[in-house]
């Protein structure tokens, strides 16, 4: 039988309005897709935060646009990317503070970066074997 | 118990006792209506704010009730988390604020 974490799932990509209440679909996605890639309760937990705080720098910060997301797995790592089609993003904002001390607390690495007129957010969480 | 907010993913309550009863995800979508259920309250009595039906919390939720803790000590008194579940005291913990709440039972 193959090993679930030894498989490639996605990218998986979620285009949606900025709607807060959208979290929570996100959030169930990336459930389904870590438990298909056999993470642990505990660090489906911590993708989910990080899902979260993706969605959350996105819709505060995002400039009103409609948000991508993409999951993917790979190499026993859960990658998540968010992007927002917004040039006036400002990656010091003193608000995003909070989220970059969750995002460092429940990820291996993340990014909260302005890359070609967008916004981007990417979170990895790693099975804890290999980190 | 009096209905404050009621949403797909939150809702507040105040029981008899004047506790703040939350149920659901405190995210970006359930932060502002716990928020707006809290600023509807008594500002000059201890918050007392039942997490117990809580299993998700993010940064949003979070500056929430530090907001709320903040304006508590203003007027010399705190916020008592109750029933807190595993999910909200990893976020207190990871951000370095368990110490901004009085916290006074788990969730059992």
């Amino acid at each position: 039988m193959a090993d679930p974490l030894n498989s490639m799932i996605g990218p998986v990509l979620i285009r949606l309005p900025p709607t807060p209440a959208l979290s929570r679909v996100l959030r169930l996605a990336a459930s389904g897709i870590a438990a298909m890639a056999g993470f642990t309760v505990d660090e489906t937990e911590d993708i989910k935060i990080a899902v979260s705080e993706v969605w959350l720098a996105l819709i505060e910060h995002g400039g009103g646009e409609p948000i991508e997301v993409q999951f993917s797995v790979q190499d026993h790592v859960f990658m998540v990317r968010g992007q927002a089609a917004f040039g006036g993003f400002d990656v010091d904002h003193p608000d995003l503070a909070l989220c970059r001390t969750v995002l460092a607390g429940v990820c291996t690495q993340h990014g909260i970066e302005l890359v070609d007129d967008h916004a981007q957010i990417w979170a990895a969480v790693a099975h804890a074997s290999i980190t | 118990m009096s209905e404050m907010e009621d949403s797909q993913s939150l809702t507040v309550e105040r029981d008899q006792a004047g506790v703040i009863v939350v149920h659901g995800d405190v995210d970006v979508a359930g932060g502002p209506i716990l928020e707006a259920a809290l600023l509807n309250g008594p500002s000059d009595s201890q918050v007392i704010i039942d997490l117990g039906d809580v299993f998700f919390i993010d940064s949003s939720g979070l500056r929430c009730l530090l907001g709320v803790s903040r304006r508590a000590h203003e007027q010399g008194t705190n916020v008592v988390l109750r029933h807190v579940g595993n999910e909200v005291l990893r976020l207190l913990q990871i951000t370095g604020t368990t110490d901004q709440f009085s916290i006074e039972d788990g969730r059992g």
